[in-house]
């Protein structure tokens, strides 16, 4: 049997992260791989579309319920094509340190044995940034080893990669945690291929795959699947196949060299992002 | 008012570690509130920092005990990570219920720790509910990344000014001074070094408003804060930010004397010093002098004989390594009135900047005559101890004031050692007091009974 792949994936808020993550477990699904899908993110939406809505009590809700004493299936929910689904959840809004919180969640699920050996993959979609040292949990303490980092062509998407990048990168010195590449989720801007390889070219990894923008996302979204279970046959299903098929048979593991923000500006630059910056003048 | 200088070059390392170390954290500062009868402290932390601020401050520093809600008795949230994931408000709001049911706390305090500061648990917004409520309660941040148990002192003594004491704009009573002096329980003798200099105020015709210790007549004591004439501090920096905010809070002057006066002529020079600045007639207190001085130097002649005529094992150089305020003090006395030598002066407590110029200009200049020596500012005990075996005492045996810490360099240097300082775990202390008059007899003793082999 295969070994277990832990994977976290991060991304400025916004950019797609659950979408893409969800997208790309269905893809894998039809590879007959057994996946584990761990929201970190305190608004628990990570697996509304493998489960068919926000169907998940949440780690954390449930232990401050409950209490400590729980079993698995309190907090595990299978979903699309056996998925396992599970929301790490948080405390109250302005409440609390949410950062723990997935600390707690994560020792919580190892504790009840919720990694077992038919496992193929583990994803952990993780919000935002990674504002603190709750939030790196996944690649702390030898977890996830692999990252993928959802980006843009848009400038804060980049940015917010290449501070990402630097958290690898201090955590890759002590722990075995590899970037395996950038996926573009795109948002249709000039030039953005481009500028995604020339991004990823940088931090010395690769541009792993390339999603264009496509209305059936949203589409599926509405109707809480993911684009390969609601249009099996569209072209943007294949895009999540191919992803997924991308990752299965990714090698390509480096800890990656982040830019200075000045690097940063000289790529945007480049790629024409800031060549038409009069036309936003008031 | 104070003369206190201006931060100048100062060299300060900053200490990312320290070992043994010689102060607890903020929330120590529990203690200050055991210090005011009837007041109940709820330490609002985990359970290791209420035990160990506690042990820190008052057990092992002399096992000084502790009463009513003290020590083992303290309310303490005793947070653990479901407080930190979720918030710890719930538990905290089930503690101070419990609290005041179980006590019959004239003043409720609660101290947050590192824990509820840094997840941002909106404490303020809790204990209003139960001021509006009408509950005596305030609270005070005093997280132990924020600083020692110190700055924990001054944070609650401010906290209990404005949330509890209030505002003022009556008249103020002529001759009524606060005093704010050693921190309770963190000095050691505080309770016997009160009593002692509260007794030396009234004599000197000064009625004195004591807000710890024995004296102390509870929360009412504390309600008449904004009418007395003036504050005294008498520390070389601990309380000053106090005054600094009640002069602005309630537009009292307050005088600073940073050393804690110890035998006949720094006491009779106190006395005096604090009598000028109130402006009231000095002759009750001359008359007081008058009579302290002969009692003072009835005994001193007696204990001159033992002086002149066991010349073998006594002390004539010393090292000394504690808070500012009992090593200015001791070091003073000792170098001054016993004309020993200083030849280490350590200061532990982590002295703010502003202050330090004028503590080493007074080691420098002001220590006595011929006397000039160059203070340190160490947190860390390792460097402290370190500091003080490279000394090369020269003169017979050398005597070692200091903590537990430096039992074990006192036997490799062969000194005497004598404990003023926390931790303290082979000193007890009931009623001690080192200063003002009748003290200065008890340092005395204690100095020269390890001389003569006693302990």
């Amino acid at each position: 049997m295969a070994e277990l792949r832990q994977i976290a994936i991060y991304g400025k808020g916004g950019i797609g992260k659950s979408t893409t993550t969800q997208n790309l477990t269905a893809g894998l699904v039809e590879h007959g791989k057994k996946v584990m899908v761990v929201g970190c993110d305190p608004k628990a939406d990570s697996t509304r579309l493998l489960l068919g809505g926000l169907a998940q009590k949440t780690v954390l809700d449930t232990i401050r319920d409950e209490g400590e004493d729980i079993t698995l299936d309190r907090i595990l929910k299978e979903g699309y094509g056996g998925t396992r689904c599970v929301e790490s959840g948080g405390p109250e809004p302005g409440v609390g340190c949410a950062g723990r919180g997935i600390i707690t969640s994560i020792n919580m699920l190892e504790s009840l044995g919720a990694y077992t050996d038919d496992l193929d993959y583990v994803f952990y979609d993780v919000l935002g940034d990674v504002v603190c040292g709750g939030f790196a949990m996944p690649i702390r303490e030898g977890k996830a080893k692999e990252i993928y980092i959802v980006a843009s062509g848009e400038m804060m998407a980049l940015y917010a990669a290449n501070n990402i990048a630097k958290g690898i990168q201090r955590y890759a010195k002590t722990g075995g945690v590899r970037l395996g590449g950038i996926i573009c989720n795109s948002r249709n801007v000039d030039h953005e291929l481009d500028l995604l390889r020339a991004f990823a070219k940088e931090l010395g990894t690769q541009l792993i795959h390339f999603v264009p923008r496509n209305n059936i996302v949203q589409r599926a979204e509405i109707n809480k699947k993911t684009v390969i279970e609601y249009m099996p046959e569209s072209s943007q299903a294949d895009e999540y196949r191919q992803l997924a098929k991308a990752i299965i048979d990714n090698e390509n593991f480096v800890i990656p060299t982040p830019m200075s923000s000045e690097r940063l500006e000289e790529i945007l630059l480049e790629y024409g992002l800031m060549e038409n910056a009069d036309d936003y003048r008031i | 008012m104070s003369d206190i200088q201006q931060p100048t070059q100062v060299n300060k390392r900053k200490w990312t570690a320290i070992s043994d170390p010689r102060y607890a954290c903020a929330v120590g500062a529990t203690n200050t509130v055991v210090a005011i009868k009837g007041a109940v402290p709820i330490a609002n932390c985990s359970p290791g920092c209420q035990l160990k601020t506690t042990a820190m401050l008052t057990f092992e520093n002399g096992f000084q005990g502790s009463i009513k809600a003290g020590g083992g008795n303290m309310p303490s949230a005793n947070a653990t990570e479901n407080d930190i994931v979720f918030g710890g408000i719930k538990t905290l709001d089930n503690l101070i219920k419990s609290a005041i049911k179980i006590y019959e706390g004239d003043l409720f305090v609660v101290l947050t720790g590192c824990t509820g500061e840094l997840i941002g648990d909106n404490v303020p917004d809790l204990v209003s509910r139960y001021q509006k409520a009408g509950y005596p309660i305030v609270y005070a941040n005093t997280a132990g990344f924020k600083g020692n148990n110190l700055f924990g002192h001054e944070e609650v003594v401010n906290a209990i000014i404005d949330q509890y004491v209030g505002d003022y704009d009556g008249p103020k009573k002529q001759g009524l001074v606060n005093l704010w002096f050693e921190t309770p329980y963190y000095n050691q003798n505080w309770r016997g070094d009160y009593q002692e200099l509260a007794r030396i105020l009234r004599g000197a015709g000064l009625e004195v408003n004591v807000l710890f210790g024995p004296e102390n007549n509870g929360v009412k004591d504390w309600k008449r804060i904004p009418k007395a004439q003036f504050n005294l501090v008498v520390s070389p920096w601990v309380g000053v930010r106090n005054a600094e905010h009640l002069e602005k809070k309630y537009g009292q002057p307050f005088l600073h004397i940073p050393e804690i006066p110890i035998g006949e002529e720094a006491t009779s020079k106190f006395i005096r010093q604090v009598v000028e600045f109130a402006g009231i007639k000095n002759d009750k207190a001359e008359k007081f002098i008058k009579q302290e001085a002969e009692i003072y130097y009835y005994y001193l002649e007696h204990f001159s004989e033992f002086f002149a005529e066991y010349w073998y094992g006594m002390p004539s150089e010393f090292a000394i390594v504690a808070d500012a305020s009992y090593t200015l003090a001791y070091s003073k006395f000792l170098a001054d009135q016993i004309g020993l030598i200083p030849k280490r002066v350590i200061i532990t407590d982590n002295t703010p900047d502003r202050f330090r110029p004028a503590i080493t200009e007074y080691f420098k200049n002001n220590i006595s005559e011929g006397v000039s020596i160059d203070v340190e500012f160490i947190e860390d005990g390792y460097q402290a101890e370190k500091r003080i075996d490279e000394v090369d005492f020269k003169a017979g045996k050398p005597l070692i004031l200091g903590t537990s810490w430096e039992l074990t360099l006192a036997n490799k240097k062969e000194a005497l050692f004598f404990e003023i300082s926390t931790p303290s775990s082979e000193t007890l202390i009931v009623n001690r007091s080192h200063i003002g008059y009748k003290g200065a007899l008890t340092f005395l003793e204690r100095i020269y009974n390890a001389s003569v082999g006693g302990k």
